[in-house]
């Protein structure tokens, strides 16, 4: 049950220690937080606030540290400046099986952007979400009026960044994402259809790899899905979707068709 | 492949010193990211170790965080806030990630009972000692109340609903509770 507005913003000061309870509940705070700039800047102070109670337990980090941060630092690729979105993003993740980024996918302009959003609105109607926890019993939503503005709010952050790139069965993926707001909206196109007893699951991959998180199962209407939101994303991760037995799995058991750094 | 650019931004240049360095870090300044490195690594350390407690896996969190400045830092918009305070909220989300994973969770709560105030941690710092004095004297002025929470909170790394069970206090109460201790908090060190 979301909390009214004036309750949402007492939240600045767990939002800021990092002290929400769930990640749904920092999604719920961010998505209140995009339209309540008194909250940013509380958030904000409270946030150097918070660094002034980090830097006062400093401590001087074992020497091996250094070397091991060095050692990594020329085999770990940086992300491209956000103004510079069609450049060519560098080598992949560290994770074997992950296919490199297409040079060509990352390449997506504002009329593509814009394109997406006149999808969004057009579609506004027939919007609907499954999501499959795993560690819950299957259920369905439809998405609300809610889910489809933090949608918005994804695509219209001052930070977001698109991706569009082909699958390796076909078809294309976009992920638009918001680094601050820690979540991205994922969209496909023309996926081939399923074979029976198969399903798409979609993952979120931790940057070192010994965290993979289901995020559900990806419903097909006439070949297209509407929007879906994806939130508690770290840096570093990639979002990922796997051809899986019907019903899904706990861990991906076949390698990603497409990956793209969430 | 060593720095291109001839000369660094100093620690003398003011809080906008770790921007400046970001600013190349972006570029793929590797020399920069040292100095970096050396002005974050205490800190990022230091409140890794405060909220994860196990050294072996504090480390390991600090090696991700800051690869984790490396790789991002073109995504630090110095409009928003302080280079630390990017850092640093890095820092402290993955060390709450950490320990908020339910295995690490578990082994902690056995092991846990006291709260985490910064008093004795004041001693281990190895910089900004006069900040970290500050710090503690602006602690000090909060209600006991609001104190136990933010440390709880921060420096323990639970969700607001654990510090209320910790604590005895309704849910309702503890998120007005840590608000109004760090606007305290806020107002004493004269954040802006």
């Amino acid at each position: 049950m979301p909390l009214p507005r004036s309750s949402q913003h007492t939240l600045t000061g767990a939002y800021a220690l990092d002290a929400l309870d769930t990640d749904a509940e920092v999604a719920r705070f961010e998505r209140h937080m995009a339209r309540c700039q008194s909250c940013t800047s509380e958030v904000r102070g409270f946030q150097e606030t918070a660094t002034r109670l980090g830097t006062a337990v400093s401590r001087q980090p074992p020497t091996a540290l250094r070397a091991a941060v060095m050692d990594e630092v020329p085999r770990t690729r940086q992300l491209p400046a956000l103004d510079d979105g069609a450049r060519h993003r560098g080598p992949g993740p560290r994770l074997a099986w992950l296919p490199r980024l297409a040079t060509a996918g990352a390449a997506i302009g504002l009329a593509a952007a814009i394109a997406l959003g006149v999808v969004l609105v057009n579609t506004q109607n027939q919007l609907g979400q499954t999501q499959q926890r795993l560690s819950q019993a299957r259920h369905q939503l439809t998405m609300t009026k809610t889910e489809l503005a933090a949608i918005n709010a994804v695509r219209t952050a001052s930070d977001a960044t698109l991706v569009t790139k082909a699958t390796a069965i076909g078809g294309t993926v976009t992920v638009v994402a918001s680094a601050s707001k820690r979540q991205i909206v994922v969209t496909t196109r023309a996926l081939p259809a399923l074979r029976s007893g198969k399903v798409y699951q979609l993952w979120l991959i931790g940057s070192n790899g010994n965290r993979i998180r289901s995020e559900g199962l990806l419903v097909l209407h006439n070949g297209q899905t509407g929007p879906i939101l994806i939130s508690g994303v770290l840096s570093g991760d990639i979002f990922g979707i796997t051809l899986e037995p019907a019903g899904g799995t706990v861990q991906p058991t076949a390698k990603p068709f497409v990956a793209i750094p969430a | 492949m060593r720095a291109s650019e001839p000369e660094l931004p100093r620690p003398e240049d003011g809080d906008r010193y770790l921007d400046g360095l970001l600013a190349r870090v972006a570029r793929g300044d590797q020399a920069a990211f040292e100095a970096v490195y050396d002005d974050l690594a205490g800190p990022v350390y230091g409140l890794i170790l405060r909220v994860v407690r196990d050294p072996a896996q504090s480390e390991e969190v600090s090696q991700e965080v800051l690869l984790e400045i490396w790789r991002s830092a073109s995504r630090f918009d110095p409009a928003k806030g302080t280079a630390a305070t990017w850092a640093m909220t890095i820092a402290h989300r993955r060390a709450v990630d950490r320990v908020r994973s339910a295995a690490a969770a578990a082994a902690r709560e056995q092991r846990t009972a006291e709260v985490p105030v910064p008093h004795d941690a004041v001693a281990d710092v190895v910089e900004a000692s006069l900040d970290a004095e500050r710090v503690r004297r602006c602690l000090d002025g909060l209600t006991e109340s609001q104190r136990e929470s933010i440390t709880l909170a921060y420096y323990g790394g639970y969700s607001y609903r654990q510090v209320g069970e910790r604590l005895g206090i309704a849910l309702s109460t503890i998120k007005t509770r840590i608000r109004d201790g760090l606007i305290r908090m806020r107002d004493c060190l004269g954040v802006s």
